[in-house]
């Protein structure tokens, strides 16, 4: 802690923390233009600099530490005439299209001329002839760019993508896709959110609206588990409200591509749909199982709950199933009913194992956590996976190749690797009946990684452990959790599980969800889901229901937080709620009546929706809903032994899908609108005798897809990758995503 | 006679305009009044002031063109607000004055813009181009009114004057290699190690092992160290290197390979001389074949530098960044004279750059190489590195003479006096404590301060943890043995008596102060000198007084043409950084060689580095302004005592991210411009 003065008055400082955050923390303006953060200092735009006293010349306050007893001072007039002079300087030949410029009116050039008074250019230069970068959902603008630098640090820092930088050359500098003709991203729109004035901006939102036309609602994203904090902006034209585009607060939250431009999903042209509400009413009451996505609401699936505890309907969701099963077996171990591990605890680690996901795509905000811990802290990071992403080769540190299935044996050999038996004697008994050899041949994960692994471990201040989709949905997926749970128990790992959709977490904990087969359903109702009948968002459902953000409720985040929807736009229609009251009798005038009735058993709080808040407040802080509590759990077992490992040979394929896409939702929106085909390596291509762009079936125990072949030099190996975003429900394949495939030309 | 005109360098004043030969003032500094061999300077300027040889320099386009030099390098730069733009503005208006197109508010201006680059700007180079601008505006104020009242050019403004500058900094200065420092610690500030180590690469191909086991003479030079402490400039040269290595990536080498031009040279020796030549003369398409006598690549720093300081997988990674060019390495051959003749034929050039390692003798009585326990530090060094890093086992006639039990030099039971005072003789003590001695001794003639001064502070103090007796002011009079077997030594104890002139105290033996110490082993480590045999007799190669090969120093050839020397053994057992900083500008010098027909020649830029060494870019009088003085130096975690003894893990774990964003956030990039008018 170092005390010392700003403006006179006694602040103080963390250990880390620099004069500006400080100035800022206390409420002392120092303006900037290029610092962000949640990125190192850029130190590019000079705005910042202090005085203090005694000390010559002028300090820049964005990337330097105070020292004890210090005499900071924020303002004086010779800052204000560099100041301004700095203005004057960014000003020089910026374009004057301020009224055609989407920027204009939250532009941070616009704001801080107009703080220092510059009213006319004193100096002019001749301008370099530059040309409008079309990249796809980006554009770029190279006279409009200030060159602060921020979009090329948040694309590095943060995202992982390092795709932009600067190409430096004075007064021209400009910024440029890196190693490539043109922009090759995984397109999150981070660098459009922290650009400060037009330069960089969304090909979509171009020229459709001024900033102070629109109105913000904040929300929570959908499209995934992360939760992300986002602001939806309306605005009513003659053809009644839409949304424009979706911001974010990015000095301290960052979307992802899906998240920034594919709002576009609400369920629209509804009307006059009450024939068709009594069919569903009659259909849901002919039902004996009710079988619904993870796309919905706390409140929506304690109405289903509540469904099914009032009528004996059935409830049949297999992703939220084999979630809730897994968390099960994790609490038999474990010593907390719920994993631990949070979004922020990655990005604060400084070792990283990821266990089971290709998480860029299965989870961008995970990866940009990771990203962070390698960037801030220079984390060592095990990817291991049966497949290579290239996406994460700069902040991963060792990509562990296991064979596919054998995921169980992983688990239980990193519990060997972590686990110090040495004063307990069960314990230690126990894992030496593991027969490492075995698991070790089998999923060919080598002593020499594990080793590395351990070595990381040993000096490693936090270590988190990842436990992705491929975990939950394994055949031995209960011995997975089991060994995860003895690592949470008996090490100081934590541990972050990746919930597939944005609340399969929450159904988990709020239905008595079934499995397909032991529930023998005659009749099924589906609520965005297949089923006899079926109601939902869907086109292909029969009744119109609302999205989620035109709907009120809340959700379970990857981080155990219970996060607020709010209605961006408005629904013609009904909602479950309307077609409960007429089978269940509920008497609920609106669905967010349920939010403080969640259960308490499972670690939801008594809270009544509109006293949740929706903020990152000024600091940072994440005031946004609550936190689940997360009981202790008491079994303490040891977890049973894994003795046998499945086989994979032949053609495998893995379900998993490209950057922007998840599910039906996103497959649904234009702007993300991409192909579904078949990637592989060359490898596969050979083994599978097929070449690139050729027209192939591929068929599995679950399914037959017919695709397009294309070839990836990026990746290795010989399993491809098989999207399944474009898939309606019933043909949405279920389980382990990795797949026996038979591959053959059309 | 100096012929200086005119100078504000460093605040010496002088002004020699109207006086008689009598009363003109001479420079205290050295400053290039001559460029190269007879071409003289017109005018010298630069950060901190300008200085004119001459009276008829046009100072108005002086100016004009020391601002265009950072306009141009700001086409390279661009990273803030005020230089970007200020930049291009000073030219811009010091041009128009300088062509008869200026007002008097054209003047104001470029104060103006002036006083906020050097107020704000991100860099020294920013913050110091206007300096000798403003001094030639207001003492040479009737030129440029002359420019705007009579709206003419300036007097030789369209006359064919060389303007040849050069971009470096303190730091860089100091560096033999003269590492672009400024740029690779950016690289870490941004968080681009990238960016960072292709940097470091331009001039230093041996980033983590210069980032781990350079004497940073760059530290010594460092100007953060005027306000508190040098920046840890060694160590942030790890994170680059580190990156590249940690994720797998290929290799990040500086600038595209060349295609292949169909020139060979033979490089012989694989050391730090002999991979950096290789290197950059691969990155300009030449052949080049590395001839080395020992079984394994990498010289004294394979082979001299243990284990704990210098791990070999981090070395091999920088040799393999230099095969990754296709250089041809060729190993277990010791090279002949007969072999060098033929070489000579069949090559275009050839680069001799075998260091030194042969062991000096420490010159005491009874100094015999048949007794048992006398053992050249090389040598020590080399069996215990061999085994340690690559598994070479003793043979049998090794063992036998050293008195060996073990397959590996096993000192346990054994003590072990070492004579010297170098980093070599700290790796002999150190290696020996984890050989299991029982007891390690080193003996130097000097102090504490010295031994500290000659390599580093953490070496001394992390020796002296480990358990190494250090005797001071002392010297082997008598190696005593029984049979050819070493049993003790005969030690020699002096002081330092003060010179009644004031001069450097004499060290003079202390009478009655010798003692005899019992020791199975003494390994002298005084220094190396060169085996040179491989040089043909008839080439009477020159040699300097210290038998090393002799060359300029500034292009490195030797006497005989299209012969090339660097490293120890053109300079003397020296530094790894010297080595390669020898070796990169011999391959510059070699490249351009072989290609237009064997003329030596030396860049503009090589030329004004030399200058500017000799000038010293770096003044440790100078006050800084514009940084907050008091933060601390960042220190790496190292290994402590009890977990490092007995074993040969890396001793120094290197910074934290934090430590390394901090550390690289105290530096103040000082680059800065200095342009030659010839």
């Amino acid at each position: 802690m170092i005390e010392f003065f700003i403006n006179g008055n006694p602040v103080k400082a963390q250990k880390g923390e620099t004069i500006l955050h400080v100035a800022r923390r206390e409420g002392y303006y120092i303006p900037t233009m290029c610092y962000l953060e949640k990125t190192a200092p850029i130190a590019s735009c000079r705005l910042c600099v202090v005085d203090i006293k005694g000390v010559d010349g002028q300090i820049l306050s964005c990337q330097t530490p105070p020292t004890a007893g210090i005499e900071v001072f924020t303002d004086s007039p010779n800052l204000r005439a560099n100041r301004e002079n700095i203005m004057r300087l960014y000003d020089v030949n910026h374009p004057l299209e301020c009224g055609v410029c989407d920027k204009s009116g939250e532009c941070e050039l616009q704001n801080k001329s107009l703080e220092f008074g510059i009213a006319s250019q004193s100096f002019s230069v001749r301008e370099p002839s530059r040309s409008i970068q079309k990249w796809g959902l980006i554009q770029y603008d190279p006279s409009l760019c200030i060159v602060c630098e921020r979009c090329t640090h948040v694309c590095n820092e943060v995202i992982g993508d390092d795709a932009i930088e600067i190409l430096f050359g004075g007064y021209g500098s400009t910024v440029i896709p890196k190693n490539s003709d043109t922009l090759d991203c995984t397109f999150c729109g981070e660098c459009i959110a922290v650009c400060p004035v037009g330069a960089l901006i969304s090909s979509e939102f171009k020229y459709r609206a001024n900033a102070w036309e629109l109105e913000s609602i904040p929300s929570t994203c959908v499209h995934c588990s992360a939760g992300c904090a986002l602001e939806y902006e309306v605005k009513t034209s003659n053809a009644g409200k839409s949304i424009y585009r979706v911001k974010n607060n990015f000095e301290y939250t960052t979307l992802c591509g899906a998240g920034r431009f594919g709002f576009d999903f609400a369920t629209k042209n509804v009307h006059s749909q009450s024939a068709l509400f009594d069919q569903a009413v009659e259909a849901l009451q002919k039902s004996d199982a009710v079988r619904f996505g993870s796309m919905i609401t706390n409140e929506e699936a304690l109405l289903l709950q509540r469904l099914h505890e009032k009528t004996g309907k059935k409830l049949l969701n297999a992703d939220a199933y084999a979630f809730k099963q897994f968390l099960a077996n994790y609490a038999v171990t474990a010593p907390t009913a719920l994993y631990e591990g949070t979004l922020a605890e990655v990005a604060q680690s400084d070792q990283i194992i990821l266990v089971g996901s290709r998480i860029a795509t299965d989870n961008p905000q995970v990866r940009y956590a990771m990203t962070m811990a390698s960037k801030r802290n220079k984390a060592k990071i095990s990817y291991m996976h049966s497949i290579e992403d290239a996406l994460m080769q700069s902040i991963v540190t060792q990509f562990v190749k296991y064979e596919v299935g054998t995921e169980a044996g992983v688990m239980a050999l990193l519990a060997k690797t972590f686990i110090d038996t040495s004063s307990d004697k069960a314990l230690k008994a126990h894992i030496d009946s593991l027969d490492e050899g075995y698991l070790s041949a089998e999923s060919n994960v080598g002593d020499d990684e594990l080793a590395y692994i351990a070595k990381v471990k040993q000096r490693a201040k936090k270590t988190t452990l990842i436990l992705g989709e491929d975990c939950y949905t394994h055949a031995n997926a209960n011995l997975i959790a089991q060994w995860a749970g003895l690592i949470a128990r008996t090490t100081n790992i934590r541990v972050l599980m990746v919930p597939k959709e944005v609340n399969t977490l929450g159904v988990a904990l709020i239905c008595d969800v079934v499995d397909e087969q032991s529930a023998k359903a005659q009749s099924v109702f589906g609520y965005n889901a297949h089923g006899d009948y079926h109601i939902g968002v869907s086109a292909q459902d029969a009744l119109a229901m609302p999205a989620l953000n035109q709907q009120e409720g809340t959700i379970t985040s990857i981080d155990k937080k219970v996060l607020t929807l709010n209605v961006a736009l408005p629904h013609e229609g009904y909602e479950l709620l309307d077609v409960l009251r007429s089978v269940s009798d509920e008497r609920f005038a609106h669905t967010i009546e349920l939010t403080p009735l969640l259960p308490q058993s499972s670690g939801y709080v008594a809270v009544a929706f509109d006293d949740l808040f929706n903020v990152i407040d000024a600091q940072g802080r994440d005031t946004r809903g609550y936190d689940l509590r997360n009981a202790p759990a008491t079994q303490h077992a040891l977890p049973a032994l894994v003795e046998q490992l499945p086989e994979y040979n032949g053609t495998i394929i893995y379900h998993a899908n490209p950057v922007l896409q998840f599910n039906a939702l996103t497959a649904g929106i234009a702007a993300l609108s991409t192909e579904a085909v078949l990637v592989g390596s060359a490898q596969f291509a050979t083994a599978a005798k097929i070449g690139d762009g050729e027209k192939i079936v591929i068929e599995t125990s679950q399914g037959r897809y017919e695709r397009r072949f294309v070839l990836d030099e990026s990746l290795k190996g010989t399993v491809a990758l098989h999207p399944t975003f474009d898939l309606s429900s019933d043909a949405l394949p279920q389980g382990y995503r990795f797949a026996k495939a038979k591959i053959s030309k059309r | 006679m100096s012929r200086i005109y005119f100078s504000t360098w460093r605040n010496e004043f002088i002004d020699n305009r109207g006086k008689s030969v009598e009363e003109q003032t001479a420079s205290s500094f050295k400053l290039p009044e001559t460029y190269e061999g007879n071409r003289d300077s017109k005018a010298f300027i630069g950060w901190d002031g300008v200085a004119l040889f001459d009276a008829d320099v046009d100072v108005v386009r002086l100016a004009t063109e020391y601002a265009a030099q950072y306009q141009l390098y700001s086409e390279a730069c661009g990273r803030c607000a005020p230089g970007r733009w200020g930049g291009r503005i000073l030219y811009d208006m010091l041009d128009k004055i300088a062509r008869g197109q200026g007002t008097l508010a054209d003047m104001e201006h470029i104060k103006e813009v002036s006083k906020t680059m050097m107020e704000t700007s991100k860099c020294e180079i920013g913050k110091t181009v206007p300096v000798p601008i403003l001094d030639l505006m207001q003492h040479f104020q009737a030129d440029f009114l002359s420019c705007i009242e009579g709206q003419k050019a300036s007097k030789h403004y369209d006359a064919s004057i060389d303007y040849i500058a050069k971009v470096t900094a303190p730091c860089m200065d100091a560096c033999p290699a003269h590492v672009d420092i400024p740029a690779y610690i950016e690289g870490v500030r941004d968080v681009r190690f990238d960016d960072s180590l292709m940097a470091t690469r331009q001039t230093m191909p041996l980033a983590h092992t210069c980032g781990r086991v350079c004497p940073h003479p760059c530290e010594t030079e460092c100007r953060r160290a005027n306000i508190d402490e040098p920046i840890a400039i060694m160590e942030l040269k790890r994170l680059g290197a580190d990156y590249e290595t940690d994720h797998g990536f290929g290799f990040f080498h500086p600038v595209a390979q060349k295609p292949k031009i169909g020139k060979r040279v033979a490089v012989i020796g694989g050391g730090p001389a002999g991979l950096t030549t290789a290197y950059y003369l691969a990155l300009e398409g030449i052949d080049v074949d590395v001839y080395e006598e020992l079984p394994v690549l990498g010289g004294e720093v394979a082979v001299g530098v243990p284990q704990y300081r210098m791990p070999i997988e981090k070395y091999n990674q920088d040799i393999e960044a230099v095969k990754d060019l296709g250089v041809n390495f060729i190993v277990n051959t010791k090279v002949t004279a007969d072999m060098m003749r033929a070489f000579e034929k069949e090559y275009d050039a050839i680069m001799v750059a075998t260091g030194t390692r042969i062991s000096k003798q420490v010159r005491c009585d009874n100094e015999r190489e048949a007794i048992q326990g006398y053992w050249g530090a090389i040598d020590f060094l080399d069996k215990i590195n061999l085994y340690e890093k690559y598994g070479y086992t003793l043979d049998e006639a090794t063992r036998k003479k050293h008195n060996i039990d073990n397959e590996f030099v096993d000192l346990r039971g054994k003590t072990v006096a070492c004579v010297g005072g170098g980093f070599t003789s700290m790796d002999v003590v150190r290696c020996s404590i984890r050989a299991g001695a029982k007891r390690v001794i080193m003996l130097y003639r000097r102090d504490e301060a010295t031994i500290i001064k000659n390599t580093t502070y953490e070496e001394y103090h992390e020796a002296v943890e480990e358990g190494v007796e250090f005797i001071f002011h002392s010297a082997v009079a008598k190696i005593n043995d029984e049979n050819d077997v070493m049993k003790s030594l005969t030690i020699d104890r002096y002081e330092l008596v003060p010179d009644p002139n004031g001069g450097r105290p004499n060290l003079e033996k202390v009478e009655g102060g010798s003692f005899d110490v019992e020791v199975d082993y003494l390994i002298p480590a005084v220094s190396q000198s060169a085996d040179l045999a491989l040089l043909p007799k008839e080439w009477e190669i020159e040699m300097t007084s210290w038998g090393t090969i002799k060359t300029n120093g500034k292009d490195f050839m030797t006497s005989r043409k299209g012969i090339f020397a660097s490293g120890d053994c053109e300079y003397g057992p020296m530094t790894i950084v010297n080595a390669v900083g020898q070796a990169k500008r011999a391959s510059s010098v070699m490249a351009r060689y072989v290609q237009n027909g064997g003329e030596v020649t030396l860049t503009d830029s090589e030329i004004m580095e030399d200058h500017l060494r000799k000038m010293r870019v770096y003044d440790k009088k100078e006050k800084i302004t514009g940084w907050l003085p008091g933060l601390p130096r960042q220190k790496s975690e190292i290994l402590g005592v009890d977990e490092r003894k007995d074993n040969n893990r890396e001793v120094n774990f290197g910074f934290t991210q934090e430590q390394a964003l901090d550390e690289a956030n105290r530096c103040m990039r000082c680059y800065y411009i200095a342009m030659v008018a010839v």
